[in-house]
């Protein structure tokens, strides 16, 4: 049984203080549950010791599903019995995180029934995160789960759980609707979600402008950003309020313009739309006087990633632009071809960033069947050792394919 | 068993989004005209039909308990008919469309610890990894480190008073659980020293070829210890990334005495001004220090400070970096630049400087 | 005649049995020689078989870096 008495005096230290202190949380959980109880012994020993005290679990999970539980195991489990399982459980969250009280409150009395009552939310993908749990209690989690409408999100080699910015439900620079495609493409996808079958993980983040608040292009292997076509929306008489009520227009705005596509005379602000860059600064500083324009999509870009294994990767354009409406086939389409490519050729643990690195980009569009273009490169190439494809031959004097 | 599989619900995935959207929102989907902070943590979304839509943003420490959750969901119920979410960086909002609610909730929130903020030029909640809380490859503690960070820079949390905006992320090893690196000050969790193989157990538990091809410099090969399959580390090429460990629990890099805090600075997501761009190295290694990790805590409130000081109007971490030049951003910043400094890694070379732009 | 998802269900479960110890095969390795074996198979039917295999408990989705299928066992990590 856990020692209630257990002395934390590193962990106290985390209870003082302004900000919202984990420990307090912990604690809080601990008056009900043994599991939490061990968690802040074991917490305050690897506190004490500068170590972790976690093994990795590969195997437990739900059954017929690869992914939504991450095995856990204390390396102290005689010390503290109650964390010898401590199992995470990733959960699909909603679209934009929005929530009932009765939804959370839902989520809340499964948990208390199954788990350590302690959550995260969210985790960094996007799921809601119920953490700590013990291998016999993950069916009947499982279970309790769907029946309210929640099912699990994504681990290992497969989709993992889309995400997306609060969009049109609270934002008016969102240029599509991520709500709708985050979940029109993780119903579209529970079997590439559920059961793994890539090479490794791929995500996909969806957010409604460039200023991308779920950092879709430093992260996601398909990055789905907004953006618009045509002329940014002004408001003249906003753009004079603002500059009444004390903006420096020229030194706020133009100044800060990367394309130097703005002029300011005092009166009226004028843009040249066609050097425009999209990148939000003027719309971010003016919401009332700046809108993106009307013709509104997405660029999509690709291969985003982390530093493991062949190093980080911000991800790069594919689509520069494309209009978002269901039933999003064009986007579909290019992920069935991408995901064909990738588990046929793909190494293990392979991103699709590093395949794209190891393949080459111009050979990675032509085994997905799309166009070169030129705003899928920050430049072209330096260096000289091009592998032409195209040549003629002595005899005809004609230019052949090869 | 069969009949039970009948009766599993599986691949419905999660509930619809807009069984929870509260009716303004449903009312005003796609036709909000713009947005105002009206003050920290409080903005007004106004719709093309006038109505309002007024926002409460609250900091977390993303670990909460059930019964925190229900709080929540209490203020909800008292303030908001029940709606609220979350926000990508572990905040929590509420969705009020009565005016006169929004200073009793803030009253309440306070109440229960936790400080509204977090909009426009301010610091927002730190984003960051579980630690030893729960993660087997965790080269530091993540919770512990945050809620010492943000005790320090809760000011800058509850008040609108810096230059731009500054996003501090932070992983507890390479693996990078959420977008660290391209932050504007990431904080990272380090090792520094080659796996110990346990040569005993790793012919039973790990597949020698995977565990050499999950080396990113090739450093790991095989070979037989003992009548035993297993593999050597070549030292001089490991650069402790511990990738090796997630393919093979035979490799620990766990090191109490060697194990530590790196410190990232000047990257950013947004496409605002500047294209989005990697956090770079700034402090190489500070030590293990809880539980309040004191060193890690005064770097980054000096990092923090310094930008604030310097920085023009707008400027994020990187961007201002970019215009004073890093020399110089080393010299002001009081941190001695090292061999660690200097990339070696693939592409090395594209960060070398080649030109004669230079500050003294 | 045409393989049913059954019979390449069996034709998987051999090839994961036969590698256990050796190598840990994932989905696509599984799809691919199924595939080299049976070319009139599409990758469509390995899916329904892999997921034949799950369901009934007669395979496992394993974790080590990558995702890997498995016959059920008792993982080293785990404790009683």
């Amino acid at each position: 049984m856990a020692d209630n008495t257990v002395k934390t005096p590193m962990l106290d230290e985390l209870e003082k203080g302004k900000w919202p202190s984990f420990v307090k949380e912990i604690k809080m959980a601990a008056k009900k549950s043994p599991m939490a109880q061990d968690l802040l012994g074991q917490l305050e020993q690897s506190y004490n010791e500068k170590i972790g005290h976690w093994k990795h679990g590969g195997i437990v999970g739900v059954m017929g599903y690869g992914g939504g539980v991450i095995g856990r195991y204390s390396d102290l489990p005689d010390k503290f019995p109650n964390v010898s399982h401590f199992h995470t459980i990733r959960i699909n969250h909603p679209s934009g995180w929005f929530y009932t009280s009765k939804a959370l409150r839902t989520l809340c009395d499964i948990w208390e029934r199954h788990g350590s009552g302690l959550t995260n939310m969210h985790g960094s993908t996007g799921d809601i995160i119920f953490l700590g749990t013990s291998t016999p209690h993950l069916e009947p989690i499982f279970s309790e789960l769907t029946k309210e409408g929640f099912d699990l999100g994504g681990s290992g080699s497969d989709v993992r759980t889309p995400s997306c910015c609060v969009g049109p439900a609270r934002c008016e620079w969102a240029c599509y609707d991520t709500l709708a495609l985050t979940y029109d493409l993780t119903m579209s996808f529970q079997d590439e979600l559920h059961r793994p079958a890539f090479p490794y993980k791929y995500k996909f983040k969806m957010s409604g402008c460039p200023n991308d608040c779920v950092a879709s292009i430093a992260r996601s292997d398909m990055s789905i950003i907004g953006t618009w076509r045509d002329s940014i929306q002004v408001n003249k008489d906003a753009v004079l309020e603002y500059a009444s009520k004390g903006m420096n227009i020229q030194k706020d705005i133009v100044e800060n313009c990367p394309a130097k596509c703005m002029e300011w005379d005092g009166k009226e602000l004028h843009i040249e739309n066609s050097y425009c860059r999209r990148c939000m600064h003027c719309i971010n500083i003016m919401p009332k006087a700046l809108r993106p324009g009307k013709d509104r999509g997405a660029t999509v870009l690709i291969g985003a990633k982390a530093p493991i294994i062949e190093g980080a990767l911000l991800s790069s354009v594919l689509f520069p632009f494309i209009k978002i409406e269901p039933p999003y086939k064009q986007i579909k389409d290019v992920v069935a071809k991408i995901w064909d490519v990738w588990s046929e050729e793909g190494k293990n643990r392979e991103r699709i960033g590093e395949f794209i690195q190891r393949v080459g980009l111009g050979n990675f569009l032509e085994a997905i069947e799309v166009e070169p273009v030129a705003e899928m490169v920050a430049h072209p190439r330096e260096n000289p050792y091009v592998f032409y494809e195209e040549y003629f031959e002595e005899d005809e004097g004609e230019e052949e394919e090869k | 068993m069969p009949e039970a599989m009948q009766e599993r619900l599986t691949d419905i995935g999660p509930p619809k989004y807009d069984k929870f959207l509260p009716p303004i929102i449903k009312e005003n989907y796609g036709k909000w005209a713009y947005h105002e902070v009206l003050k920290p943590g409080v903005m007004v979304h106004v719709s093309e039909t006038g109505k309002k839509l007024f926002t409460v943003r609250a900091g977390s420490p993303r670990l909460i308990s059930v019964e925190k959750i229900r709080n929540y969901a209490d203020l909800a119920d008292k303030y908001c008919d029940g709606y609220l979410r979350f926000t990508s960086r572990n905040n929590v909002e509420f969705l009020l469309t009565k005016e006169e609610n929004i200073d009793p909730l803030i009253k309440d929130l306070r109440t229960i610890g936790h400080p509204v903020g977090g909009m426009q030029n301010s610091i927002s909640n730190i984003v960051h990894t579980q630690g030893w809380i729960h993660c087997h490859s965790a080269a530091t503690d993540a919770s512990g480190i945050v809620k010492s960070v943000m005790d320090e820079l809760i000011g800058h949390f509850e008040n609108m008073d810096l230059p731009g905006k500054l996003r501090i992320a932070l992983a507890c090893c390479l693996n990078m659980c959420g977008a660290v690196h391209c932050s504007d000050i990431a904080i990272l969790g380090v090792h520094r020293r080659p796996p110990k193989i346990d040569h005993e157990h790793l012919y039973k538990t790990c597949e020698i070829p995977s565990v050499s091809a999950s080396c990113p410099t090739a450093a790991i090969r095989p070979v037989v210890v003992n009548g035993k399959q297993s593999v050597e580390v070549i030292e001089e090429r490991c650069m402790f990334c511990a990738n090796c460990y997630t393919v093979c629990p035979s490799m620990k890099l766990n090191d109490p005495l060697n194990d530590g805090v790196s410190i990232w600075v000047g990257g950013k997501v947004s496409n605002a001004r500047h294209e989005p761009m990697f956090s770079k190295l700034a402090i190489p290694f500070l030590p293990n220090n809880p539980p309040r990790w004191p060193e890690v805590t005064t770097a980054v409130k000096d990092l923090v400070e310094l930008w604030a000081k310097n920085a023009r109007k707008y400027e994020r971490m990187g961007e201002w970096i970019e215009r004073i030049g890093w020399p110089k951003f080393f010299r002001m910043a009081g941190i001695e630049f090292r061999k660690e400094h200097i990339d070696d890694f693939k592409h090395a070379g594209l960060t070398f400087k080649r030109s004669t732009h230079l500050t003294f | 005649m045409a393989k049913t998802a059954e019979e390449i269900a069996d034709v998987i479960f051999n090839m994961v049995k036969e590698a256990t110890g050796l190598k840990k095969l994932k989905a696509t390795d599984l799809t691919k020689a199924v595939i080299e074996l049976h070319p009139d198979v599409d990758k469509q039917l390995c899916k329904d078989a892999i997921k034949i295999l799950m369901n009934s408990g007669r395979c496992v989705y394993t974790y080590f870096g990558g995702s890997y299928i498995e016959l059920p066992h008792r993982e080293s990590a785990a404790n009683d």
